[in-house]
Order: C-alpha cells, then sequence, then structure tokens
C-alpha cells in the first residue's frame, strides 16, 4: 500500500492506495502554518489507521515547509561571500548581508586572479563579532573550477569554530551566478529548521511503528528520500504544484498533452503536459524576490480560487463615461457593473459561514457542487444579482464565467511564453511548430462546474478524472524519483566536471585512451555511468534504466587552424513519471 | 507626400497604406506597359519632402519602454568549415559568460526568439545567383530574421534599443551574391535597412559599421543612396581584407560623402577611435538627423584579435556603444573568441541597457596599457579634418557631379570573393534622375574556376519617380531576351515586387 500526502496552504489531502486504486482518502485544514507537522501527522493517521504499518510500501509527502519558513522569516541569518570576478558591477546584486571578495575563475575554469586571504580574514573577524556561523562562498564559475570556494571555506571554519559553510557549486552547476547566490543563500538559511522538520517526522512515523521509506515530493515531480532531503531542502519549494501535476499525469491516459488545472480555495495553478511529460520550466523557480536555480515544473499560478470574494466594480468604460458626464454636471446613469474575482480571500465561502459572495457560492446555486448551505449560496448570490439586474442563477453563470476567463487566458499566456522561448540552434528553431493540448484536466477541489467552462473558450475538451479532488495526493504517492546529470567534459584541460556534484576530475581516471581524441560517444557513456553510480548514492538505483539523454554537444576547440582539444556537453536525466505499482504494474 | 514618424504610426495603424493606395490610383493613369504586365505601382507619390524625425523614434519607444532588445543566436550547429573562424564554437565562451552573468533575468533585457527571414526579405537587397536559396540557406535567413525581428520589436516600442547577437555575420555581401565573401553571403545590416523601409516608412537611416575590416557590402549596397549614411570605422586598407574603405570612396554622384570611410591606422586604441567618433562620426549624425541609427557591431578591432592589428578593449567597446547610442546593433566579425569575446559583448549589452559596465574587464588588462602614438594622432586629425571638409560640402559635391554627368553614371568593378574563390567583374549604370536618385542596372559575370555565369540585374529604389520605375522595367523586360546573361533580375522595391528570369528556360519567378 502507498501513501501520498499533499500539505497545501488551505488543506492537507491524504490517500491511501492499494493495487492501483484509491481505498481513503481525507480532507483536513491545514491551520495556521505553525501547525503543519499537526495537520500532516492527522491526515496521515486519517488513511492509515487500522493498517498494519508493515502493509504500508510507500510514504510521500510534499510540502509547503520551505516556503513557510521564509514567508514567516524563520530563517537562519547567512553572510554570502561573493567572488564575482569581471562582468556586472556586484554592487548592483540585491543580496542582503553580502561581502565581496577578490579572486576570479573564468568560463575554462582558470583562475584569473587570486584571492586575497587577508581580505577573507577580516571578514570572517567582522561575521564572528556579529555572531553569524552560516556562511555561503559563492564565486562566478565555481562549477568550473571550485578551487577558490573551497579555499575560502578553509579559512572561514578556521577562524569561526562550528561555523557552517555552503559553497555555490555544490548548490547547483548550471551557469547563472546570480540564480545560484540566491538558492545557495536559501539552502543555506533553511538547513537548520529543515533538518528539525526531518527529525520530527522520523520520530512520529518511528512512534507508529511505520518502517516503509519516506520521501518527499521535489518541485519537479521527483521523489527523494527523507534523509537525503535534509542536504538539499531547497529542491522541495513548490512540490504543491508538482504534486497536482503528477496526478493529473496519473490519472489520465499514457503519452497524452494536456493542461493542469488545479483550482484550490484562494489559487488556480497552472501546468502543461506534454506527450505525457510535464513541462519543466526552462530556467529555474523564482520564490519572491529571488530567482533560483531549483529545477521546477513549469507552472503558473494565478489568484483566483474557489474562496476568491467576489465584488462588483464600476466596468473601465463606466468610468471614464461617468467622469465625462461629471464634467457635463449631468445626472449620473446607472453606471455599468463588472464582476471582480480575488485576488484575496475574504474567508471561507458565504455558504459554509464566510463573510463574502465567492466562486464556491456560484456553483452551489446552479447545482455543480454541493459544498454548502444551498439557502445560504443563493443569499450571497441575491445581492449581487439585484445589483447587476439579473436572477441569481443567471448572476452565478457570469461569476462562474468570469472566472473561466481569468483561468483561460492564463492558459493562452503560457502557451505563449512556452511558444516563444528562445532557441540557440538551428534544429531547435526548426523544430515542428508546438502543438497545444487538446484536453483541459482538473484536479482539486474547485474543479468541477468551471473545468467544463474552460475548456469551451479555450476550445478543448474538458476531463475531470474519478479522485480528482484528491489528485495533488495521488500525484505525491506515486511520483517516482529524478534525477540530472550534467557533464562538462574539457579535453585541453583533461578534466571533467559534473555539475550536480561539483568537483573537478582529471580525464585519465575515466580510463578513456586517447583523451586528445575523445568522442561524443564516450562523453555519453561516461554521463550514463556517473548517473548510475549518483542512482546509486541516492538508493534509487532500479530507476537509473528510465535515464534519458536530454542534450549531447561537441565543441572543437581550434587555435590558429588546429583543433587543440574538445568540449563536451551531455545532460541526461531520469525524468518524471510514476511508479510501476501505479496501475497494476509490477513492483520493482 | 510625407512619411515622417507620425505616419509609421498610422502605417501601425494600416491608414497611411490605406492613403498610399489612393495616391496611387491617381497615379496610375494610363501607362505604356505591355499587355499583360503591368506594375502594380504601390509606393509614394513622385515629390519626397520628407520631414527627418531624428530621434523620435528613439524618444517615442524610450517613453514605452525602459528594455534592450536582445536575441543571442550563437548557430552552436553551423559553420563554414570545421577549422575557419566562423564556426560553431565562436560564441561559446561569450554563452558562458552572458548566461553566467543572469543578464538574461535583468528586467532591463528582453529576450527574443529567433525567426526566419523570408526570400523576399533577401531579394528586397540582393540579386541572388541563381536564386535567393542557393545563397541563404537556414542559417542566414535565421542571422537576418534576428534582425527583423528585433527591428518590429523597436518600431512596437517593446524596446528602447537591441542588439542582434546572431551569426554568420553579412557586411562584405554586396548587392549582387555569387557567393560567400569574408565569410558573408547575405547582408543583414541591408536587409534591416529595406525591411524598415518598406514596412514602417522610415527614410533616412545611419549605419555606423565598427568592425575593423572594411564594410565594403554595405557600402556597395547604399553606396548611391543619399537617405543612407554609411560610416565605417576599420584598419587601414593597405593593411587588411578587403583592401578597400578608403576616404576618396564618397558615394555615388547622388550621394557623395553619404559614405564616410575612416582608415585607421594600425594599433590605434580605445583613445583613438573614441576621439574619431566625438570629434568625426557624432557631429556628422547630429547633422544628418537620422531616423535610426544602426551599428554594425565588429569585434575585431580587439587587442587579442587573430584577424587584424588594432588595440581596442571591452571598455572601449561598451564606451563606444553608449555614445554611439544605436537603435540597434548587428553583430559582425570578432574572432578572438575567449579573450575578447566574452568581454565585449557583456560590456556591449550592459552598455546599450544603460547598466554600470565598469567592471567588465579582459583578464589580462589594465588601463593606460595601449596608448595612442602621436604620429597616429596626426594621421587622425588628417581623417577627421579630411571627411568634415567632405561632409560639409556634400550637397556641392553631389551637384557638381549631378551636372558632370549625363543620362547615365557608369562604372565598372572587379569584386573578389576571398571564402569561394570567385571573380567578379561588373558595369554599373545609374540613371542620373532629376526627380529621384535613379534606378540602378548592373552587369555582373561570375567567374569560378571554369564556370562563368553572367547576369543582368534592375534594381528601383523604394522612394524613385514614376519614370524611372518604368524605364527600369523595360530595361529588365528588354534584357529577358539577351541571350548572353543566364539570369536577369528586377528588383522594384517601389513596388516591392522582385522578378528573376531564367533565360534559358525563359521562366519567371516572382517573390
Ligand atoms: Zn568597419
Ligand atoms: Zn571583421
Ligand atoms: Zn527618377
Amino acid at each position: 500500500m502507498l501513501i501520498g500526502i499533499d500539505v497545501g496552504g488551505t488543506t492537507t489531502d491524504a490517500v491511501l492506495i492499494q493495487d492501483g486504486d484509491v481505498k481513503r482518502s481525507a480532507k483536513v485544514p491545514t491551520g495556521r502554518p505553525q501547525n503543519l507537522l499537526k495537520a500532516l501527522l492527522s491526515a496521515l493517521d486519517a488513511v492509515s489507521q487500522d493498517i498494519a504499518p508493515e502493509k504500508l510500501k510507500r510514504v510521500v509527502f510534499s510540502t509547503t515547509i520551505i516556503t513557510n519558513l521564509i514567508a514567516e522569516g524563520k530563517t537562519s541569518p547567512v553572510a554570502l561571500l561573493l567572488i564575482p570576478g569581471p562582468g556586472r558591477n556586484p554592487a548592483e546584486y540585491k543580496f542582503p548581508n553580502s561581502f565581496l571578495l577578490k579572486g576570479a575563475i573564468d568560463y575554462r575554469g582558470r583562475e584569473i586572479q587570486a584571492l586575497e586571504e587577508r581580505e577573507i580574514k577580516a571578514v570572517a573577524t567582522h561575521l564572528k563579532r556579529e555572531g553569524i556561523s552560516k556562511v555561503a562562498v559563492i564565486s562566478k564559475f565555481g562549477q568550473r573550477n571550485p578551487s577558490l570556494e573551497f579555499r575560502v571555506k578553509e579559512i572561514i571554519e578556521e577562524e569561526i569554530p562550528g561555523s557552517k559553510v555552503e559553497l555555490g557549486h555544490r548548490v547547483s552547476g548550471k551557469l547563472n551566478f546570480p540564480r545560484r547566490v540566491a538558492t545557495t543563500m536559501l539552502a543555506s538559511a533553511t538547513k537548520e529548521q529543515y533538518g528539525h522538520f526531518v527529525s520530527e517526522i522520523q520520530k512520529a512515523l518511528f512512534e507508529r511503528k511505520i518502517k516503509a521509506p519516506v520521501y518527499i515530493l521535489k518541485a519537479d515531480g521527483g521523489t527523494l528520500p527523507l534523509e537525503k532531503s535534509a542536504s538539499l531542502p531547497v529542491e522541495t519549494i513548490f512540490s504543491g504544484p508538482a504534486a497536482s501535476t503528477m496526478g493529473a499525469l496519473a490519472l489520465t491516459s499514457e503519452k497524452e498533452s494536456s493542461v493542469v488545472v488545479d483550482i484550490g480555495g484562494t489559487t488556480t495553478d497552472l501546468a502543461l503536459i506534454l506527450s505525457g511529460k510535464p513541462l519543466l520550466a526552462s530556467k529555474g523557480a523564482k520564490l519572491a524576490p529571488y530567482l533560483t536555480h531549483v529545477r521546477a515544473f513549469a507552472v503558473r499560478s494565478l489568484p483566483v480560487g474557489g474562496d476568491s470574494a467576489v465584488r462588483l466594480v464600476k466596468s473601465r468604460e463606466a468610468k471614464a463615461e461617468e467622469k465625462e458626464e461629471e464634467e457635463e454636471k449631468k445626472t449620473a446613469k446607472q453606471p455599468e457593473r463588472q464582476i471582480r474575482i480575488g485576488p484575496d480571500r475574504a474567508g471561507p465561502a458565504y455558504c459554509q459561514g464566510g463573510p463574502e459572495p465567492t466562486p464556491t457560492d456560484a456553483l452551489r446555486v446552479l447545482g455543480l457542487s454541493e459544498i454548502g448551505d444551498l439557502d445560504l449560496a443563493k443569499e450571497a448570490i441575491s445581492g449581487l444579482a439585484s445589483e447587476l439586474g439579473k436572477t441569481e442563477k443567471e448572476s452565478a453563470a457570469l461569476i462562474l464565467n468570469r472566472a473561466a476567463e481569468l483561468i483561460a487566458t492564463a492558459i493562452k499566456d503560457m502557451y505563449l511564453e512556452w511558444e516563444e522561448e528562445p532557441a540557440y540552434r538551428i534544429w531547435e528553431l526548426l523544430q515542428e511548430k508546438k502543438e497545444k493540448p487538446k484536453t483541459v484536466v482538473g484536479v482539486g477541489g474547485g474543479a468541477k462546474g468551471l473545468i467544463e467552462r474552460v475548456a469551451e473558450k479555450l476550445g478543448v475538451n474538458p476531463l475531470i478524472p474519478p479522485h480528482a479532488e484528491v489528485g495533488n495526493a495521488i500525484g505525491a504517492a506515486v511520483a517516482r524519483p529524478t534525477l540530472t546529470l550534467n557533464l562538462h567534459v574539457d579535453t585541453e584541460r583533461k578534466e571533467y566536471s559534473v555539475a550536480e556534484k561539483g568537483e573537478i576530475v582529471k580525464l585519465h581516471r575515466t580510463g578513456i585512451k586517447n583523451i586528445n581524441n575523445m568522442r561524443s560517444g564516450e562523453a555519453e557513456a561516461l554521463a550514463a555511468k556517473l548517473l548510475q553510480a549518483r542512482a546509486e548514492s541516492f538508493g534509487i538505483s532500479e530507476y537509473a534504466g528510465e535515464a534519458e539523454l536530454i542534450r549531447s554537444e561537441v565543441f572543437n576547440m581550434v587555435r590558429g587552424w588546429a583543433t587543440v582539444g574538445r568540449l563536451f556537453d551531455v545532460s541526461m536525466q531520469i525524468p518524471a513519471g510514476l511508479i510501476p505499482e501505479w496501475k497494476g504494474g509490477e513492483a520493482k | 507626400m510625407k512619411i515622417g514618424f507620425a505616419n509609421i504610426k498610422k502605417v501601425l495603424k494600416g491608414e497611411a497604406k490605406e492613403n498610399k493606395e489612393k495616391k496611387a490610383l491617381e497615379n496610375n493613369k494610363p501607362e505604356e506597359m505591355e499587355k499583360k504586365e503591368t506594375l502594380e505601382a504601390s509606393g509614394v507619390g513622385e515629390q519626397q519632402d520628407m520631414k527627418p524625425g531624428y530621434g523620435k523614434i528613439r524618444a517615442e519607444a524610450k517613453k514605452k519602454s525602459e528594455k534592450t532588445g536582445l536575441i543571442f543566436f550563437p548557430a552552436f550547429d553551423w559553420a563554414i568549415s570545421p577549422t575557419h573562424p566562423e564556426r560553431e564554437e565562436r560564441l561559446l565562451y561569450t554563452r558562458d559568460q552572458l548566461f553566467e552573468e543572469g543578464l538574461m533575468d535583468l528586467p532591463e533585457i528582453a529576450e527574443y526568439k529567433p525567426r526566419l527571414a523570408e526570400y523576399k526579405d533577401i531579394a528586397r537587397v540582393h540579386f541572388c545567383v541563381p536564386d535567393v536559396s542557393a545563397q541563404a540557406t537556414t542559417p542566414h535567413l535565421i542571422s537576418a530574421g534576428c534582425g527583423l525581428v528585433l527591428g518590429d520589436a523597436l518600431m512596437a516600442g517593446e524596446i528602447k534599443n537591441a542588439f542582434s547577437l546572431a551569426r554568420p555575420p553579412g557586411h562584405h555581401a554586396m548587392r549582387v551574391a555569387h557567393g560567400n565573401r569574408g565569410f558573408c553571403n547575405i547582408n543583414n545590416e541591408a536587409i534591416l535597412v529595406e525591411y524598415l523601409r518598406k514596412k514602417y516608412g522610415i527614410r533616412k537611416i545611419a549605419i555606423v559599421d565598427t568592425d575593423v575590416h572594411h564594410g565594403d557590402g554595405t557600402q556597395e549596397i547604399f553606396y548611391h543612396d543619399p537617405d543612407v549614411l554609411f560610416i565605417s570605422f576599420h584598419q587601414d586598407g593597405r593593411t587588411l581584407y578587403p583592401g578597400s574603405g578608403f576616404m576618396n570612396e564618397l558615394g555615388g554622384p547622388r550621394a557623395l560623402a553619404r559614405t564616410i570611410n575612416i582608415p585607421l591606422p594600425p594599433a590605434t586604441p580605445d583613445e583613438g577611435i573614441l576621439h574619431i567618433l566625438d570629434e568625426l562620426v557624432l557631429p556628422i549624425l547630429k547633422d544628418f538627423q537620422p531616423e535610426l541609427i544602426m551599428n554594425s557591431a565588429g569585434q575585431d578591432n580587439h587587442y587579442t584579435d587573430p584577424l587584424s592589428n588594432m588595440r581596442f578593449s571591452a571598455q572601449g567597446y561598451a564606451k563606444l556603444n553608449e555614445k554611439l547610442a544605436p537603435d540597434i546593433a548587428v553583430l559582425e566579425g570578432g574572432y578572438a573568441i575567449e579573450s575578447a569575446l566574452p568581454y565585449v559583448n557583456t560590456g556591449i549589452i550592459l552598455a546599450m541597457a544603460g547598466l554600470d559596465y565598469s567592471h567588465v574587464r579582459e583578464p589580462d588588462y589594465t588601463s593606460g596599457m595601449f596608448v595612442q602614438a602621436s604620429r597616429d594622432q596626426e594621421a587622425l586629425e588628417t581623417i577627421i579634418s579630411t571627411q568634415l571638409e567632405n561632409w560639409d560640402n556634400r550637397d556641392f559635391l553631389t551637384e557638381e557631379a549631378f551636372a558632370k554627368n549625363e543620362a547615365f553614371y557608369r562604372h565598372r568593378k572587379n569584386i573578389f570573393y576571398d571564402t569561394d574563390m570567385i571573380q567578379e567583374f561588373q558595369e554599373e549604370s545609374i540613371r542620373m534622375c532629376p526627380k529621384c536618385q535613379g534606378y540602378i542596372s548592373i552587369a555582373s559575370t561570375g567567374q569560378k574556376s571554369y564556370k562563368t555565369t553572367k547576369i543582368f540585374g534592375v534594381s528601383v529604389p523604394i522612394y524613385a519617380c514614376k519614370a524611372c520605375q518604368q524605364e527600369a522595367f523595360e530595361e529588365y523586360k528588354s534584357k529577358t531576351h539577351d541571350l548572353k546573361y543566364d539570369y536577369v533580375y528586377l528588383q522594384d522595391k517601389k513596388a516591392d515586387q522582385y522578378r528573376a528570369y531564367n533565360v534559358k528556360l525563359r521562366q519567371e519567378t516572382l517573390l
């Protein structure tokens, strides 16, 4: 049996899955952010009570813990030691608590300026005095040569005993220094608190005698063993939208292309599944105000949900007209009113005892949902109806129509952004025209009644699969691990580096015979071997066979008229997908 | 009829087009055309008293946007040949630097996606032998298309200026394209100029070529066009390919001093180039009042470039772009792919986006490492005074030259295509029309080893008069019966119609 739990902003959903079907599901209110662990455990208990713990084969959580920690300011103070080298003026970076150090590495990983140790020691003395023990060291092109980052760490650890130093190249090996700074800073700031959270979960599971492997869902829809996640906490941000996307993947047929619409209480999350693969953001996730390197689905969130407050506002033309009339000192006509949804939530829906009308009330009035009290719902809508001069049902339909319009527009924007993604190679630009999905899949509580309208506006088919209301928890339960491996080989320097591992290794240790004549095939084989080893270290070697090659490039380095070496860039991944236990597959 | 900036907005709304059509109808009185072959005159009227709109476009765009548009198209899957300077690796380290800097994330930068230019966009500039597809392959169409995407974004007010960081380059490609010259097949800047003129009615454009090599292709294409001011900085042609770009190359008789060449002594550093910019280029630009400034942005003046001998630095390039403030910069050459390009491009982008570029420095660069030699300083002063004098006398020079010539101005040219080893012989004649800049006819013979191709092309400028358009059409028609030629072309920019005639097959294609 499998358990999946998604801790959302409003509710925490859980499912128990047996033989590829949902046996039990539960929804509990999440409550205040501090109650996150409590909500998680009560959802767990709700679906697992009187089940023998040894029958559980896998437990997966998706949490908002990192987002909460940051929003509540419960993170640790971190000092940023930046080694920017030439380029943008580092004074323009907007990072708190940062210190600029001399020293520089270039794009090939060559040291072009040395560190100044006295400068580093002075910073250390200052930090010691301030009582800051968490330090992040990030060098531009540190992923091509981490030696400066290592040396700074050594000095800091020597000068500040007990300090915790996080290195940029270990957090991400991708190009983009400012994003690496932000990601390393967030990793360093949340690590300790996240560690507490992990150990509390482990304690609670121990008390419940649950010995099944426990995973946490990442923003890229992959699972990570709970104990491994403690070293990579930022990977878990945005796991909520990832859970519902994986849920839609689980609940639709294989290889399908669809738009996933998760209508929650206060927001609607959108994602794209293309030929059975959720679309990843071309760059990392944004954790306002910071852009990060965290690999995440290309999700879009808009402030429209079942509990969004519905109000009437004067339409823009009406306002302009009124102004004119005022100027002409004429008696004002009845101004035209327009329905506005959100962006705020005033409380629960009126039919559930809330203060203001909501889309949930509209759904109730039209008989599209059973949630809340019908009379209260009618009361909520009647106020608006009389102002609009329409019947309750007409007004309810107008509300849903407006909500569907907002969602459909956001979907179109998302397509546009996807189509307009820059290309850097001729074949990328010549690829067939990107085909838009023909299905809108609704998951989450508010899907009913709205999805059809959204689909109609887009001219595609609506689909609300069974168990859609707990699709997010299902997604968590059946998501498989993901893993990436980005290999960079420089045969002139006779070394390679793996972005995810952050170390530079000499090529002669690979057993490749003729390094000067290394070929793409050999670089790809090396990447596959390294991915296998990395999968083993994460305890997910059974999925290494799912790895795919996503990019393999070779550049001849020509100096004068002779080739002096080759640069290879090879990217592999175990993409987001479902574990074989789902839909009657065989357990591995 | 005026097509100043005010009308550009109307063109966008379709109003100006309506006007044009009406005007065309009025002008379309019975003409002596061949029976079935009629020219669709969609051009503007005969009297062109356009008011320059200097700065207006930029001012207008700036009101709307503070962003710098950028297309980075390194063509990582294209090379002329594996070890050629124009190969996959050329912008690799530039990619690394730009991406590591996180420039694409900056709110001041808007990244755009390339598109392919259409064959018609190419035919608006070139006589491609035998046809457009033979000279403009997919990478060329993309590289030219990058400029068009940015031109559209600029005109729509989405951006305040733009940089097309795309390859392959184009500034050595001339009007007749028999093959590849100096790594170029088609001329990206010229294609953008004609596109902007056709689509938005812009008339006066300045192109400043800052590549170390003389921009001979761009010069040749606009040599007789008084509306396009072409200024080229380059290392003295006596010491570098293509061996041209001397001060006496001033433009055709109707466009004298609209071509300004600045042959710099080898080893000129930042100081010298910026001095020329301040004392010669900027004053001329101010005087000319172009509606749009384009930078043909080569990066091979760099002190580490393997193909030249200049001493320009990344700081110098950034400063140059800040001062010149081009509306659009288009990448040309630059082959110090490790020691220069990552830094030069970062500097140019920051400068165009109005960001601080003072920290962009090559690892081995120290300020003051290159000083202007005093003997060279004198040479620069001579260039400045000579060219300023030419510029000041431009109207007089033009009148004089016009008076000297009869109905046609004719001259001969030899052109060598280094990359493709083609020798071309040209006879060019320009109609000395009192009403417009006159149409151009070119008879050209291209020789590649034993193979000889003869073509004849007639080009009608976009702002040509009706009579020239008609005469040009008749000349095209008559040459289609002349078996001396393999192909005959009519490039009617006024009608935006491009004809190519295969004499042996007696087949005409129309773009
Ligand atoms: Zn030049
Ligand atoms: Zn050049
Ligand atoms: Zn004329």
